[in-house]
């Protein structure tokens, strides 16, 4: 990763940058929307999985606000790979269905916070419901049903937290 | 900006686009008998880890085209309170894909509004909308 980018970002302690596209010639949506870090926090608690990034212009409406298309991929991926991670599933979900409340607007420079909430998990969908914060402050509501595959599928993009980028630090 | 060979014909791009839509396109749109078609060609850069289309990218790509139903149909620019999605189908890398939007009906604030996105086989992904009626002097400011 640019160092330019991390100072850029400023990433509060224990976010590493999520890094999915490890061995891929190309960058995929995740990397190119930019710079995604997750920060993972003891079983059990509100911090268990916590998706993050810092609100830039190329992120965007032309009104200056974080747009919504920004904010529905992102809720995505909470869904999938945060809810998830918090049950212990590590292969790729496919989304079925999301709703979303566009509850308030965030800007450029805010530092964006997602969290999961497991409601259900059946043998083959995981329910979900997701927020995303700045500070204490819901800007987004969105509830998620994911597909959970039969057999191993695809584990969840080989996308890894970037622990190296974090020990340089 | 040359004009990739697989638009169909009526679709120009959108210029002006900044942000989100800037790094995410180009988009393209058809006028057609006052209903606003979008279209946009999805490259490696829209793509999940399946190699098909991010189901955030079509999110936003069919809000969009939602939105600028709003505004064809009403005159209003519109905000979106609440959009509700289903993934039909994947969106295929290099399939020429069409979203648009229908105000199925409104009040003086809100628009619902119906939309859909779908590739040149098969629907792809479903939604029906909330947006919000701006007053038509006010811009849409940012918080803080």
């Amino acid at each position: 990763m640019q160092p330019a980018q991390l100072l850029d970002d400023r990433p509060p302690d224990g976010f590493l940058r999520i890094d999915f596209d490890r061995d891929r010639p190309e960058t995929t949506f995740n990397s190119h929307i930019g710079t995604l870090y997750a920060k993972r926090g003891p079983k059990g608690t509100r911090d268990e999985f916590v998706l993050g990034f810092r609100v830039h212009q190329h992120m965007c409406n032309p009104a200056g606000g974080l747009h919504g298309g920004m904010m529905m991929t992102v809720a995505d991926l909470v869904g999938t790979m945060g809810g998830g991670t918090l049950v212990g599933l590590r292969k790729f979900l496919p989304t079925v269905s999301m709703t979303f409340d566009f509850v308030a607007p965030a800007k450029v420079g805010d530092w964006v916070e997602g969290r999961a909430e497991v409601v259900r998990q059946t043998r083959s969908l995981l329910f979900t419901n997701i927020y995303l914060t700045v500070g204490e402050e819901k800007f987004l509501r969105a509830s998620q049903i994911a597909k959970i595959p039969s057999g191993e599928g695809l584990a969840f993009g080989k996308a890894k937290l970037d622990r190296n980028a974090a020990a340089a630090r | 900006m040359s004009i990739p060979s697989k638009v169909p014909p009526g679709f120009r791009e959108l210029t002006g686009a900044s942000g989100f839509a800037a790094a995410n396109g180009p988009w393209f749109e058809k006028i057609d008998g006052g209903r606003a078609i979008r279209g946009f060609l999805p490259g490696p850069q829209h793509a999940n880890a399946l190699g098909i289309v991010h189901g955030g990218m079509l999110a936003a790509f069919l809000d969009s085209a939602m939105g600028t139903a709003v505004f064809h149909t009403l005159n209003r620019r519109a905000v979106t309170l609440r959009l509700s999605l289903d993934y039909l189908g994947p969106g295929r890398l290099g399939d020429w894909l069409q979203a648009e939007g229908e105000v199925v009906g409104h009040d003086e604030h809100v628009a619902q509004v119906r939309g859909r996105l779908y590739g040149p086989r098969h629907e792809v992904l479903t939604g029906l909308g909330a947006f919000a009626l701006l007053s038509r002097q006010r811009t849409v400011m940012p918080r803080g």
